[in-house]
């Protein structure tokens, strides 16, 4: 009989990791997340380009054309929307009680946190390839060959994973999916639209231009656009000066967010 | 044993006083007693003012910062006259989506289950709701319009038509919260909160209230001219700033009515049958 006390199962924290990760990832199939994933994507692009093709389009936007200015942005709002469901989910995750129920268990309390973060990285890619694909549709290209191009894709799972990391200790602290849903939709209109992804920073009101111009879209923006190159060249060549300041955003929102996720993810609820 | 015989009687004396359970008296003061408690809800959590005040207003700024002089340049009349019905239809469906959440709340922690086993007109639950959503987008129309207002939105058409431009989006509201309402009932995954989100999105971009109609791909021009929004925001232009009112008013009306129309009949059996199982 005491042999049933001392085979006390101690569990690897990885296998914990992926069955976690498998439990988010494995329905979305099923229960329309990924279609719903493509569907936000493909509804991004048609968006914003076709209602503004033919009203921002001009000589003044030194690029070849609008669809080569517009996808950074694009994508950026892809992401965006991809973090959103992630603080969506936590915050169900969290009024349900499965969060509780985790802590009581042989689990390190980082874990799930971590298995959401890994879900939420496969929406940002599935975000990310869609929006690609469509802005190849409307004739994006990438000028500056493969490997800036992956660095293009890198940047933006970073920041995805960012956003990822502020959405979920949000979701999880707020317990409440009702108020979190909202924010799904004007923020990210908001913040976008103030970027100078959607039209040059000459073309706003003057008294903006300073909070528009250090914003952290506009900067990503900045450094995404360079990545992708143009074959006009009015783009800024790949330089520090351009990457730092959307590297020195990711990484700022990071620091904040993570003592904060310890915090909260750790409080017994 | 006497006491316990007297409440059976006790409690007709009350029913008899109070109308019975299908009476319209009780229906009406039901549904008030039930439109409150959401009301109060609402009012409780800071969130909502923050998504039924801040948000629209903050959208209606940055509207008119980012596409305002653009927008005034192509059409010589104010951008406004344009993106403050536009935002006014918007904030009327982006808070419909808390509502979405809420009764898919209430249908798990078995409270619709429980006001159904209770003496309540069956009617009151649900025009409860349609009591409190006409309120928050009563409110929310009126604080998009103050914003316009303050921004230099005008009504040059005299008071009815003000009355009737604010009366479009309180429809258009009630004929999208009962779209809403109905995917929630059939659609309880908590995806269908995101999937409504594309469906706004195009629905506010391809509207002429976002850009002017002649701005868009040929293509797209018909649909864009015709869907609901673009007739609304077109309406209450007219309503507004001047020009044609009574074909694009009608349109609105009639798209609104056919869409309460079709949700009708599924949103009550969805939600008699969210009271009757989970």
């Amino acid at each position: 009989m005491t042999a049933l006390t001392l085979t006390r199962p101690i569990p690897s924290g990885t296998q914990q990791w992926w069955v976690l990760t498998a439990r988010l990832i494995a329905p979305t199939l099923r229960n329309g997340e990924v279609a719903v994933g493509v569907a936000v994507s493909v509804a991004a692009t048609a968006s914003l380009y076709i209602p503004l093709n033919r009203l921002m389009d001009g000589p003044d936007l030194q690029m070849s054309s609008y669809a080569q200015y517009l996808v950074p942005l694009i994508v950026l709002q892809a992401i965006a929307f991809a973090s959103i469901s992630t603080a969506f989910r936590a915050a169900t995750d969290s009024v349900q009680g499965i969060n509780r129920r985790f802590q009581s268990l042989p689990i390190a309390s980082l874990t799930p946190l971590a298995a959401r973060i890994t879900a939420a990285l496969y929406r940002c890619v599935i975000g990310l390839v869609v929006a690609l694909a469509a802005g190849y549709v409307i004739g994006f290209r990438f000028h500056r060959g493969l490997w800036y191009a992956a660095v293009f894709c890198l940047l933006t799972l970073l920041i995805g994973l960012a956003l990822a990391l502020l959405g979920d200790t949000l979701g999880t602290k707020s317990r409440d999916p009702a108020a979190t849903a909202q924010w799904l939709l004007l923020p990210q209109l908001i913040f976008g639209f103030l970027s100078v992804g959607i039209q040059p920073l000459h073309r706003f009101p003057e008294w903006i231009r300073p909070v528009v111009d250090n914003q952290p879209i506009s900067r990503l923006v900045y450094a995404l656009q360079a990545l992708a190159g143009d074959s006009a060249g009015g783009v800024p060549p790949v330089t520090w000066s351009v990457i730092g300041p959307a590297l020195a955003w990711t990484v700022g929102i990071m620091a904040v967010t993570l003592p904060w996720a310890v915090v909260v993810y750790r409080r017994r609820t | 044993m006497a006491v316990l015989e007297g409440v059976p009687v006790v409690g007709a004396a009350e029913a008899e006083l109070a109308g019975s359970e299908n009476s319209l008296r009780s229906l009406l003061s039901q549904t008030a007693v039930l439109t409150g408690r959401l009301l109060l809800r609402s009012v409780r959590s800071p969130m909502t003012l923050v998504h039924a005040v801040l948000l629209p207003v903050a959208f209606l700024l940055t509207l008119k910062v980012v596409f305002g002089d653009s927008i005034t340049a192509i059409t010589g009349e104010n951008a406004l006259y344009r993106s403050v019905p536009l935002v006014a239809l918007l904030a009327t469906m982006s808070g419909s989506t808390t509502g979405m959440v809420g009764i898919n709340a209430e249908r798990f922690d078995g409270f619709l289950a429980r006001m159904w086993s209770l003496p309540i007109h069956r009617g009151a639950g649900l025009l409860s709701r349609l009591g409190a959503e006409t309120v928050r987008l009563v409110f929310t129309t009126l604080v998009v319009l103050g914003t316009g207002m303050a921004l230099g939105f005008r009504f040059h058409q005299g008071v009815g038509a003000a009355v009737l431009w604010v009366a479009i989006p309180v429809i258009f509201g009630v004929a999208f919260a009962a779209v809403a309402t109905t995917v929630a009932l059939y659609w309880r995954k908590t995806v269908m909160v995101e999937a409504m989100q594309p469906v706004i999105i195009l629905g506010a971009t391809f509207c002429t209230g976002f850009v002017p109609v002649d701005r868009y791909p040929d293509w797209v021009q018909p649909v864009v001219r015709y869907q609901p929004m673009s007739l609304a925001v077109d309406a209450m232009r007219g309503l507004s700033v001047g020009g044609p009112v009574l074909s694009p008013m009608i349109s609105t009306l009639i798209w609104c009515a056919a869409i309460f129309a079709v949700c009708l009949v599924p949103l009550l059996v969805g939600y008699r049958r969210a009271s009757t199982s989970r």
